[in-house]
């Protein structure tokens, strides 16, 4: 028994050491928290980008209400347009060649109404129908400016209107009383759930690479002279998964580093539980695909065929990125009930609403214990591909060989 | 007291059977063949001699027990696929396979060294595994095979692709570890390699055992009945009765003949036809003449050709 831990030890130790040292470790370590970064920062800037800067005209016969519109316009929470006034007579044929010009991003007709007691009518061209921010500013803008108008025919103060008007805060509260930044919360959850996305994938993939690896290069006879098929199995897992943890650890710790210089301001908060949650399911699900990748790279010759078959890896992640959304907003429906006890999906899904809203803690339990059970079994399972399946060389099994295998070992 | 016993052994994969009803035993302190063409069974047999795979039935003993996991240690293997980590150094390669067959960090790196100076790879010790020739390469497996003193080596076609003076250095150091009372076994195509270094040798085709014991055993089992003869003059001595088969060629000829006894008959006659001899040269057979005699005993001639020609 001391044997094989050794063996499991000696394995483990290669795959660590000679991982740690290669440069793609160094480029992966620095590299991907860059993207990652570098896509989330993008993606924020994206979003202040969309406030809409665009040049309109708007053709009215009476100064009111169109002033306020413009005025609402060119300095609104979500707009910083361009506004020209017009009188309603302007020919719409000059706007339209303006428009082509792209001297002009749209019109707005306002129609005075007919009767008092009615609305005018506002109709907007734009040049672009897609360009939905400028549409949804003009509308908000027009809706402020009608209730100011009729709050101020019904005589109250403009002070008053504005106190009216403001914008109500709601103080979202933790558990604990404290006032909680639920922005920040979901974006340590987003972070975590990509994090754990990415290096499950990257370091099981690796697992079946270093198989296959070992079998190009016919390593695997010289191994299997003195040792057995599941230590080899085991060593490998525990290896690769070290270097794994080893990197998020390195990215955990330059990610606290960076928060303490950045102080308070930065308010991203990771709770010590969110971080143990973190890497208990990390672990777990970690060892559930890397032994899934283990008996797919046994199956396999080569890189190309390994193609073919990640699909066995990548559907259920992908699914748990699709459950994603249905997660976040509703994290204590059914449907995520439900899908975060699929030991496939579990480690993703179930931490995800460990970081957004505490589940039971029987459901905490119960996913744990279905995704022990689902890596007993897969291990089982690959541990017998493994053996038969690695001294296999040239061509590539199929089904009814696979199931003979099982019955083989 | 063999150190090496087959008893009946049968491997069957998918639908082709790789060997069938293979009983061979080894005695420690040889070195023993194991030869036979190219897809014979050579490489499924020592397989399942090193636990690496088992005999559908069939049983394998080593040192006189029945195959055991914890036996391995005492057993050198290196397999025909050679392989090697690509990236890692060799030093640290050897160690990390040395200490797997449970020998101390400390051991495995001095005895690393040693071998190392002893097959004259010295150069090679700092250097990643991919930078090195397939000879080296061939070298480096080699001792890894023999880093944790092994009581029984096993090697699968150790000299292939070898250049000749780094082959001749292999078996050297093979024919070394036999007078340390080492047993020795490998396999090979090459029948004239073994001829000279075996005491004892199995002939295996298709998977059946053709013929096995020690070297002196099987040749003695086969008749002095070769000749090789080169003269000029005559040449109608060659359709002598005792004749069996002539190959004929420029300046002289190989003969089989019915009996040993046919020699100095044949001699006779080609004196008395007035032919010139320069050399008459009766011999054994060479282990690939018993080899392919056997083969077209069993399965007919065509087949027999067809394995000589592999």
């Amino acid at each position: 028994m001391t044997n094989r831990l050794l063996n499991i030890w000696l394995i483990a130790r290669r795959e660590y050491v000679e991982r740690i040292r290669t440069k793609g470790f160094l480029i992966a370590t620095i590299l991907i928290p860059t993207l990652m970064g570098g896509g989330m920062f993008g993606a924020a800037e994206l979003a202040a980008k969309s406030k809409t800067a665009a040049h309109i005209a708007v053709l009215a016969s009476q100064p009111q209400p169109a002033q306020d519109l413009s005025y609402e316009l060119e300095h609104g929470k979500d707009s910083t347009m361009t506004v020209e006034i017009l009188p309603l007579s302007t020919s719409h044929a000059a706007l339209d060649q303006k428009m082509k010009d792209k001297q002009l991003d749209g019109y707005l007709v306002i129609k005075p109404a007919t009767e008092p007691s009615q609305r005018p009518a506002f109709d907007f061209t734009p040049r672009s129908t897609a360009d939905i921010a400028t549409t949804t500013a003009i509308q908000e803008a027009l809706h402020r400016v009608l209730i100011r108008e009729y709050l101020a025919e019904k005589g109250l103060s403009a002070s008053q209107t504005d106190a009216l008007m403001a914008p109500v805060t709601l103080n979202v509260l933790g558990r604990n009383g404290e006032r909680g930044d639920s922005k920040s919360a979901f974006l340590v959850a987003y972070v975590l759930f990509f994090l754990m996305y990415m290096v499950v994938l990257l370091y099981g993939m690796n697992v079946a690479r270093s198989i296959i690896e070992e079998k190009t290069s016919r390593v695997f006879e010289v191994l299997l002279a003195t040792i057995q098929p599941d230590e080899l199995l085991a060593g490998k897992i525990l290896g690769v998964g070290a270097v794994g943890l080893t990197q998020v650890g390195i990215w955990m710790i330059a990610f606290g580093l960076l928060a303490a210089q950045m102080g308070a301001t930065s308010g991203v908060q990771i709770s010590s539980a969110q971080v143990i949650y973190f890497v208990v399911y990390f672990g777990l699900g970690y060892a559930l695909y890397s032994a899934v990748a283990a008996s797919l790279g046994a199956m396999t010759n080569s890189e190309q065929e390994l193609q073919q078959l990640n699909m066995f890896m990548m559907l259920p992640l992908f699914f748990s990125l699709l459950m994603l959304a249905p997660v976040v907003t509703n994290p204590n429906s059914v449907v995520s009930r439900i899908v975060s006890q699929i030991p496939f999906c579990a480690p993703l899904l179930m931490d995800l609403r460990v970081s957004i809203s505490m589940p039971q803690p029987w459901e905490i339990a119960l996913s744990i214990g279905l995704i022990l059970a689902a890596i007993y079994a897969v291990l089982w399972f690959s541990s017998r591909i493994y053996r038969v399946g690695i001294l296999m060389y040239g061509k590539k099994p199929n089904l009814p060989e696979i199931l003979r295998w099982l019955k083989y070992s | 007291m063999p150190i090496v016993e087959l008893n009946k052994v049968r491997k069957v994969y998918d639908t082709k059977v790789a060997v069938e009803g293979l009983s061979l035993t080894m005695e420690p302190g040889t070195m023993f063949g194991l030869l036979g063409p190219n897809g014979s069974g050579k490489t499924s047999t020592i397989r399942m001699m090193i636990g690496m795979t088992m005999p559908d039935s069939g049983s394998v003993s080593l040192f006189e027990r029945p195959l055991h996991r914890e036996m391995l240690n005492r057993v050198g293997y290196l397999p025909e696929e050679r392989g090697l980590y690509k990236k890692m150094k060799v030093l640290d390669q050897l160690v990390f396979l040395g200490r797997l067959h449970g020998l101390s960090e400390a051991t495995a790196k001095e005895r690393s060294l040693a071998w190392c100076e002893r097959i004259q790879i010295t150069e090679a010790i700092g250097k990643k595994t991919e930078d090195l020739s397939k000879g080296m390469q061939q070298k480096i497996q080699f001792i890894a095979a023999l880093l944790h003193d092994p009581e029984l080596v096993i090697m699968d076609e150790p000299f292939s692709g070898l250049d000749p003076v780094n082959a001749e250095l292999l078996l050297d150091t093979l024919v070394g570890l036999r007078r340390e009372g080492k047993a020795v076994m490998f396999s090979t195509h090459r029948m004239d390699q073994v001829e000279k270094m075996c005491d004892a040798i199995a002939l295996i085709s298709r998977g059946r055992l053709v013929l096995s014991g020690s070297m002196r055993e099987v040749k003695a089992r086969y008749a002095r009945n070769r000749v090789h003869v080169v003269f000029s003059g005559d040449e109608s001595f060659l359709k002598h009765p005792e004749v069996e088969e002539a190959k004929h060629y420029a300046g002289g000829a190989d003969l089989k003949l019915y009996h040993e006894a046919g020699a100095q008959k044949v001699l006779a006659e080609a004196v008395t036809r007035g032919t010139v001899v320069h050399k008459f040269e009766v011999k054994e057979p060479t282990l690939e003449e018993i080899f392919i005699e056997q083969v077209r005993a069993g399965f007919g001639r065509e087949e027999a050709e067809e394995i000589a020609n592999d």
